[in-house]
């Protein structure tokens, strides 16, 4: 499976054992950022970092495991709720004062985070994914959203399909 | 006899604390995650053995505008989670998009949001059959933890309903970022009660930004 590095910055302790090993230099960049179009995947530099903030990524991810549609249904039975209680929160938050404000702030973002877990269980784990495209490609013609951005729609199409043809 | 928080699993053991669980005062919290009196249960409670059903009917597959925004919030995390920075931002983008597509409640209204919540809280167990049925273990892992996060956040909703804002005035309001769950203190929590994550994971609310 062809790989590359990625180099978790939050990890990074600024150690350098990985500039040392690098056999490309892809690992030696201004903004921390490991090189792709240098690294050649040989894993040498993972190996070495004393704080393990090197990860070896694939290129193309197996496909995800299949859901089966009860599953889903009932997921997105509770993703429903989630989303419209995020809707009250925000409504709340907007008629409130601070103390309030922050809570119901809070209390969106904890839906919002519920809501996008179920959605990932409910076959949306990977965004290389077939269910991924389908939605992206569908949406375009849903008449409820005439005016998605359409550029943000392709441009992310053209990122995580580079071997569609048109 | 021992009470049990169902967020976090703390223990109230009556033969330890001396006053008997049901004698604490209604406002008393966990002392691990502050979750409210009401979400303990007894050790050792029979097991549930008739999970109301629920018809989860073929309508649920058509995603509300704030299920698109969520299904759009999931892949961006995914995609940072790959390092792909600009795919990442491009579904954020797409997320605030449907997030603005979703209709706004006509009033802000804390009894309705307490009741999506409770209903909401009320429909895991028939989910959770659901995906036991099925084998599915990746969607039970998702709803163990969500259950217990959608707990507290109940019980919050809750708590808000018979106090008000009071007790969020001078401390400060985090939310886990990896499951949700929200801490109400000075400081994040060393480790989430929930997920165990450390601190750092934790974001803060932030207050209205004043003109
Ligand atoms: S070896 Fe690891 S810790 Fe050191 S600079 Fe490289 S990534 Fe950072
Ligand atoms: S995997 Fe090999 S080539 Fe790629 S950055 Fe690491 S050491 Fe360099």
């Amino acid at each position: 499976m062809k790989r590359y590095a990625v180099r978790n910055l939050r990890m990074c302790t600024k150690d350098c054992l990985c500039l040392f090993v690098c056999p490309t230099g892809a690992t030696d960049t201004e903004n921390s950022v490991i090189d792709k179009t240098k690294c050649i995947g040989c894993g040498a530099c993972a190996d070495a970092c004393p704080a393990k903030a090197i990860s070896l990524v694939p290129y193309a991810y197996p496909p995800q495991q299949p859901k089966t549609p009860q599953v889903i249904t009932a997921l997105h039975y509770l993703g429903r709720s989630k989303a419209s209680a995020e809707s009250a929160a925000l409504r709340l938050a907007e008629a409130a004062g601070d103390g309030m404000y922050r809570l119901m702030k809070g209390i969106a973002a904890s839906e919002r985070i519920l809501g996008a877990d179920l959605m990932r269980e409910a076959g949306y784990m990977l965004p290389q994914s077939e269910n991924t495209r389908a939605f992206l490609q569908n949406i375009q013609h849903d008449p409820d959203y005439a005016d998605l951005p359409a550029d943000t729609v392709n441009r992310l199409l053209e990122l995580l399909y580079p071997d569609d043809t048109e | 006899m021992k009470s049990v928080c169902q967020v976090c699993g703390f223990v109230y053991d009556e033969t330890v604390e001396k006053i008997p669980f049901s004698e604490l005062p209604d406002d008393w919290t966990c002392p691990l995650c502050g979750a409210g009196k009401q979400e303990f249960a007894a050790e050792k409670k029979e097991p549930e053995s008739i999970v109301p059903q629920i018809e989860f009917g073929e309508e649920h597959l058509k995603l509300s505008a704030g299920q698109l925004s969520a299904l759009c919030a999931n892949l961006s995390r995914a995609c940072e989670k790959q390092y792909l920075a600009e795919e990442a931002d491009l579904f954020k983008q797409l997320g605030e998009y449907f997030a603005s597509k979703a209709p706004v409640p006509a009033d802000a209204d804390a009894d309705e949001l307490a009741a999506i919540l409770r209903s909401d809280l009320a429909a895991y167990p028939a989910v959770r059959a659901v995906t036991d049925a099925n084998a599915d273990r990746g969607a039970a892992r998702s709803l163990v933890w969500g259950e217990k996060v959608q707990r507290m956040v109940s019980s919050l909703a809750d708590r808000f309903l018979r106090e008000g804002a009071a007790f969020t005035k001078d401390t400060e309001v985090w939310v886990c970022t990896a499951c949700g769950f929200i801490w109400i203190g000075d400081e994040a929590p060393e480790q989430c009660p929930v997920c165990k994550v450390p601190s750092w994971k934790f974001e803060k609310m932030q207050g209205r930004k004043t003109a």
